[in-house]
């Protein structure tokens, strides 16, 4: 029977289990802030009007996602969430690489050549992958994670419905789309494993109940359900091109990111905004 | 947001003969306070100004999304970030509401959306003078949120009575909408005005650039300052009731006494209310630079229309894809 | 190449806001088809109010009264009385005399409890 953690300050009790449970946020609260942020630069230059509307909700409610994680964080005194956010260098980032990717050519300000076939791949496989992984957090031994987690499970089935059918619209639509989503698929296949990964504690996280399932039936469940909406599935394993985020390895566009989400909270730390 | 500011050389409605009968039946009715419908009949003058209107109207939301949008990825807290993309988005869901009463509107002369982006995109359709303006400092996205949007909040409540019924109710829920966004301005502006000395300078500096472009916002006063305005036919119609300079009128009663209670100043010294003539005297903005933004040479025109184009243009794909039905696996 | 606007269709979009509310008609979107359409509909018209249930309907399936209907058929003689409540508004007085209440709309609409033996 796994012990059951009620609060902060029971967390802090026991350093192991403290450990491998702010590492287990941070992969969380990383990874959503940066989708999210990849989100924020897509604003107003979607497809179509009603999409641009669409999209900025999920990515809004991403954010939001991320903004429960980083509380989670500041409770069990890490310091403030805006902080943990804007302030956290590239190294100690815990996010998977496949999510600081740029959307596509250019920059949100200047020549936005971004590409929607990525969005598009890299929202479904993200949304999937977690639905997969709160699904065995929901159980989480520490409580505060697994309340939350049934939270964002609640908003999350619109997120992956909407990527579903874009997916499905284009992967079966002109010659052109079909290629272009192939090609975007080819390529987070080489990508994407790092996503999956728990990191160095993933063994900790296991044995106190933080999470239920480890990393092999992580990556199953997310292949299964991927392989069940995906034309072409790639026939090779998993890669992780760019390494490991949940190590802190992370590439340049990550630097982008993080130059602009800060900019302005790097202007005057010690201002109240 | 937005009022009606009709470029100089733009051209002109050729005059249609109208059927008498129908066309006082159709007076009668809007002086009735009766709401026109897209299929009704509507005199030709009516319809036309109306799809210019609101189209410029609609593509303006969709324009004034981008000088705000540089600054969502910026913004510099969480909170803050949510905000700014919950308003830049609604700002895109006001266009979309406007394109859709655009579009019934032009439907009669067989044109859609993908018109309007290329009329646009090839300088027919101009959007507002106030988004031609670069955002150069967090403080701009306050200024636009606040001042900004407080403009466009006077100027679209005034036609929440329009006589199309189609435009009114977008407009009631725009203006709905509006007063989270003027409430999501002032917390920007009241967290730099009560701020460290750099946060009410950049501030300041904000106000000080946006000043000319917020009394151009209504357009000028009458049509010899830029030698068109087409304000008198959306009073006769019912569309709008106030003039140009009444509406700048009740933002500067509205806005100055807030303005000055944050510490801030107006670069015109000469700027008082004149309780005897019951106006606001102020310093005439230089109209000849007017007319250089809403011809597309603005600061910052160019770039935007490329940023529309560049979107618009690379996404071309998407939409062609979208003609089959989906299928399930 | 087609033209977008040959695909790109007016769909029509209704939500009911709790159970007791009626299906309300919110705004219109266009959408490439019915599944693209509901999947906009929510978050381009409802991000601020509740909602339990969402139809989207495309345009071209809508019977709507053209502009003479609407002028011509909604007008009506104001002499129903007899089809409403203000028609038997007489009964108040009639039943106060007897000692009894009158059974209006407020009084018919607390009857959803009935006391159980």
């Amino acid at each position: 029977m796994n012990p059951i953690v009620e609060t902060a300050e029971q967390a802090k009790q026991n350093p192991e289990y403290l450990k491998a449970l702010k590492e287990l946020l941070y992969q969380l609260a990383d990874d959503d802030l940066l989708i999210s942020f990849r989100g924020a630069e897509w604003l107003g230059l979607a497809p179509h009007v009603e999409e641009d509307v669409a999209y900025s909700s999920i990515t809004q409610n991403t954010m939001g996602h991320a903004v429960m994680y980083y509380n989670l964080l500041e409770e069990l005194g890490d310091g403030k969430a805006d902080d943990l956010a804007h302030g956290r260098k590239v190294e100690e980032r815990r996010n998977g690489t496949y999510l600081e990717k740029r959307n596509g050519e250019g920059k949100y300000l200047e020549d936005p050549y971004y590409d929607w076939a990525l969005a598009v791949v890299r929202n479904f496989f993200y949304e999937t992958f977690k639905k997969t992984k709160l699904e065995a957090i929901a159980n989480s031994s520490y409580q505060p994670l697994a309340y939350v987690a049934r939270k964002v499970l609640m908003e999350h089935p619109y997120h992956l419905a909407h990527w579903k059918l874009w997916i499905q619209q284009l992967q079966s639509s002109t010659e052109e789309a079909k290629n272009k989503i192939k090609q975007r698929v080819l390529e987070a296949w080489e990508e994407f494993g790092d996503v999956l990964e728990l990191g160095t504690l993933a063994t900790d996280m296991r044995k106190h109940h933080l999470i239920t399932i480890g990393e092999e039936e992580l990556l199953d469940r997310w292949q299964k359900e991927i392989t069940e909406v995906l034309l072409d599935v790639p026939n090779a394993t998993l890669g992780k091109r760019y390494g490991s985020g949940r190590n802190g390895e992370h590439t340049a566009d990550l630097v982008q990111a993080l130059d602009t989400l800060a900019e302005v909270y790097n202007s005057d730390k010690s201002a109240a905004w | 947001m937005y009022n009606y500011v009709e470029d100089g050389d733009s051209k002109t409605t050729a005059y249609v003969e109208q059927d008498q009968e129908k066309y006082d039946a159709f007076m009668a009715r809007i002086e009735a306070g009766e709401k026109i419908e897209a299929d009704d009949w509507m005199p030709e003058d009516y319809r036309q100004a109306l799809i210019k209107l609101i189209s410029m109207h609609g593509i303006s939301e969709i324009m004034g999304a981008l000088p705000e949008k540089e600054w969502v990825p910026k913004a510099p807290t969480l909170r803050r970030k949510l905000g700014i993309m919950a308003k830049v988005q609604d700002e895109m869901g006001h266009g979309q509401l406007l394109l859709r009463v655009a579009e019934d509107l032009m439907k009669p002369y067989g044109k859609t959306r993908e018109n309007i982006m290329e009329d646009l995109l090839n300088g027919d359709l101009k959007f507002h003078n106030v988004f031609h303006m670069p955002t150069k400092t967090w403080a701009d996205a306050g200024m636009v949120g606040w001042l900004v949007d407080g403009a466009a909040i006077i100027s679209q409540t005034n036609m929440l009575d329009a006589s199309y019924g189609p435009y009114q109710r977008a407009l009631q829920r725009i203006c709905q909408e509006e007063v989270f966004h003027a409430q999501h301005g002032e917390s920007i502006i009241m967290a730099l005005a009560e701020g460290n000395q750099y946060q009410r300078d950049i501030l300041q500096e904000s106000l000080n650039r946006w000043w000319p472009a917020l009394l151009m916002f209504f357009g000028p006063a009458s049509a010899e300052t830029t030698g068109s305005s087409k304000q008198d036919i959306m009073i006769q119609y019912k569309i709008r009731k106030s003039t140009n300079e009444e509406l700048r009128q009740a933002f500067l009663s509205k806005y100055m006494p807030r303005v000055f209670s944050l510490g801030l100043t107006v670069p015109d010294e000469t700027i008082r209310y004149d309780q005897e003539q019951e106006k606001w005297i102020y310093k005439q903005p230089d109209w000849e630079v007017f007319k250089e933004i809403i011809r597309n040479k603005g600061p910052r025109s160019k770039e935007r229309l490329r940023l529309r184009e560049i979107a618009y243009e690379n996404n071309r794909w998407v939409r062609t894809a979208l003609a089959t039905e989906p299928v399930s696996v | 190449m087609a033209k977008e606007s040959d695909f790109y269709q007016v769909y029509e979009v209704f939500s009911r806001r709790g159970n007791k509310a009626p299906m309300q008609h919110q705004f219109s979107l266009l959408a490439p088809n019915k599944e693209m359409a509901m999947m906009m509909a929510q978050e381009n018209f409802m991000r601020r109010e509740e909602v339990i249930d969402i139809w989207v309907v495309k345009q071209n399936d809508v019977r709507k009264m053209s502009s003479e209907e609407r002028q011509n058929w909604t007008k009506r003689l104001d002499n129903k009385e007899y089809r409403t409540t203000k028609g038997y508004g007489y009964l108040r007085q009639k039943w106060k005399e007897k000692e009894q209440g009158m059974l209006d709309e407020k009084e018919i609409m607390s009857w959803k409890e009935v006391k159980r033996k």
